[in-house]
């Protein structure tokens, strides 16, 4: 009876046992979703000249390699793409250069990254903003248009008085690297927010998509919101850089055909698959006046514009541009 | 049949238990609730006039399950410039569709809340009229989960300042005040006044943050990038972050 007694209880322990080692292996190897130290992390960063805004969710030590990497991408666009580095001839220079060169001709030239001159010339790059004289408008445009640019011997030749502006496609570029890098490092929601050039994956804190206030380009507040994921979005507007002469706002958008600012709209924002197409687009819907027939030609992108009298239309792709309450 | 006797029918319906639990998972505001074998001839014109009343706002329309007449009803909604949406969390209003028990003659109502609500409009009660009237009974029941996608605000209630990515200093929105900070280029100054922050002095180059309309709502943000700041307004967030 006693033995019989301790050969129970020594039964029962080693049931316990096994269930126990059962649950261990449940819940180390049964349950691959359940990663265990996971949560937000929110950082900001300095690059591209404005606050880059970084939220993602994975664990402490997944969160400071994401930091590095976004980094070393962040660092390494600044290198090939800051105004002023004259960089024709390396692989991603040489690559983003097709990419600009594809939105330029579906823009009729809209979209130009050779308005460099113009902008020095109106002072949007060392500060002295004016409005310069109609003639040296008229000089600079010759040294206007991609199309005067050729590719030898694995260089971008540029004619004199020629000069690259990336500032509308590089930060969208670099979103999309540093975001494929975060996901292929297993992060699997999150943002990062470069100076309004945004890609978002995944579910926001509240497992809903991603809700992204769009600034208004004239009042107070939000024009809209936009519930995403997995999408990008860039915004082009004449509220960022500008200066006011004689009663006349003069923004940083620039027209390559007339060298003057872009006419016609307030702010133009552009959601789609890719960042990089994001930014270049944004720029060549804002400048263009038939921004409809160029998203024609990009089919998953949507545009939602602003135009000068502060009329709110919504072009291409359909995406959920939410109107305020 | 008058709106009593509508609902009345509508609960003997087996499957409408599960279909508003499937409507309230789309977080709808109210339902539309249709009985006709031919949906399609009404559910525009329906949905125009409840759109005047303010209910929901939009136009992207998804299909919860297999409806009879799922062909017809996305061909007239995509005609009168409604978009069809894979996924309910993307759309405005979520259709699905229920067999009643007994045929009911056709008819229509919109319930919000758990109440029937009187939509009783001249375009509507005429229509609902002439559907009761002329239409043969059916056993059809569509459905309609119009959800308000519209987005909401709220004030903010304090201000959160960084620099350098670090935040630096919390002011509440509450008490007016003015406040200097060094920074990178020189100083930036932050004035708060009737629950409104402004930037009012800047040392940086291109001054965009002195330009920025004063921010007040969650979540709204200036930036000097020069100077390595930025302040954002803290409170009860609609937002996750801010383009533009």
């Amino acid at each position: 009876m006693y033995v019989n007694r301790i050969g129970q209880h020594f039964t029962f322990s080693s049931l316990s046992a096994k269930t126990l080692c059962i649950l261990i292996l449940f819940f180390l190897f049964l349950i691959p979703g359940c990663r265990t130290g996971e949560k937000w992390h929110t950082s900001t960063f300095l690059f591209f000249d404005t606050v880059c805004e970084i939220k993602i969710f994975c664990s402490e030590t997944a969160s400071k390699s994401a930091e590095q990497e976004i980094k070393r991408v962040f660092s390494e666009i600044e290198g090939h793409f800051s105004p002023g580095i004259r960089d024709y001839a390396s692989q991603p220079v040489l690559e983003l250069f097709q990419r600009a060169l594809n939105v330029y001709q579906n823009s009729s030239g809209c979209f130009d990254i050779t308005v460099a001159p113009l902008s020095k010339a109106w002072g949007f790059f060392n500060g002295s903003l004016h409005v310069p004289p109609s003639n040296e408008i008229k000089a600079l445009l010759k040294h206007i248009g991609m199309d005067k640019i050729k590719e030898e011997n694995g260089s971008l030749v540029l004619l004199p008085g020629m000069e690259l502006d990336w500032g509308g496609i590089a930060k969208g570029y670099g979103i999309d690297l540093a975001s494929k890098s975060l996901i292929a490092m297993g992060i699997i929601k999150g943002f990062i927010n470069a100076g309004g050039d945004l890609f978002c994956w995944g579910q926001n804190p509240d497992n809903q998509p991603w809700k992204i206030g769009v600034k208004h380009p004239r009042k107070r507040g939000f024009l809209c919101v936009l519930a995403v994921s997995g999408l990008g979005t860039a915004t082009t507007g004449d509220y960022q850089r500008y200066f006011i002469e004689k009663g006349t706002r003069y923004h940083h958008v620039f027209n390559p055909s007339t060298g003057y600012p872009a006419k016609g709209k307030q702010s133009v924002t552009v959601i789609g698959p890719e960042t990089l197409l994001c930014d270049a687009l944004s720029t060549a819907l804002f400048v263009s006046n038939k921004p409809e027939m160029i998203i024609e030609k990009y089919p998953e992108y949507g545009a939602l514009l602003i135009d000068s009298n502060g009329r709110t239309s919504v072009i291409g792709k359909p995406y959920p541009f939410q109107p305020l309450k | 049949m008058d709106r009593r006797g509508f609902f009345k029918t509508m609960l003997a319906t087996p499957l409408l238990a599960p279909l508003l639990l499937a409507s309230k998972t789309t977080q709808g505001d109210c339902e539309l609730y249709l009985i006709a074998d031919s949906p399609q001839l009404f559910i525009s014109f329906l949905l125009e006039e409840l759109q005047k009343y303010g209910i929901f706002t939009g136009r992207n329309f998804t299909l919860l399950n297999s409806h009879p007449q799922e062909k017809e009803l996305r061909q007239i909604l995509s005609q009168k410039g409604w978009t069809y949406m894979q996924s309910p969390a993307m759309a405005d209003i979520a259709i699905s569709f229920s067999c009643l028990r007994q045929n009911a003659l056709p008819s229509f109502t919109l319930v919000r809340k758990g109440e029937i609500w009187d939509i009783r409009s001249k375009k509507l009660y005429s229509l609902w009229k002439e559907m009761n009237e002329n239409r043969s009974p059916s056993s059809c029941l569509t459905i309609a989960s119009l959800k308000d996608r519209r987005a909401r605000f709220f004030y903010g209630e304090s201000v959160s300042i960084f620099k350098d990515g670090r935040r630096i200093e919390t002011a509440s929105l509450k008490e007016n005040q003015s406040k200097s900070f060094s920074a990178r280029k020189g100083k930036i100054t932050v004035v708060v006044k009737d629950r409104k922050v402004w930037v009012s002095e800047s040392s940086c180059s291109h001054k965009i943050c002195l330009y920025t309309p004063p921010v007040s709502f969650a979540g709204e943000r200036i930036i000097c990038a020069p100077n390595h700041f930025l302040l954002e307004v803290q409170g009860r967030h609609s937002i996750d972050t801010v383009i533009g």
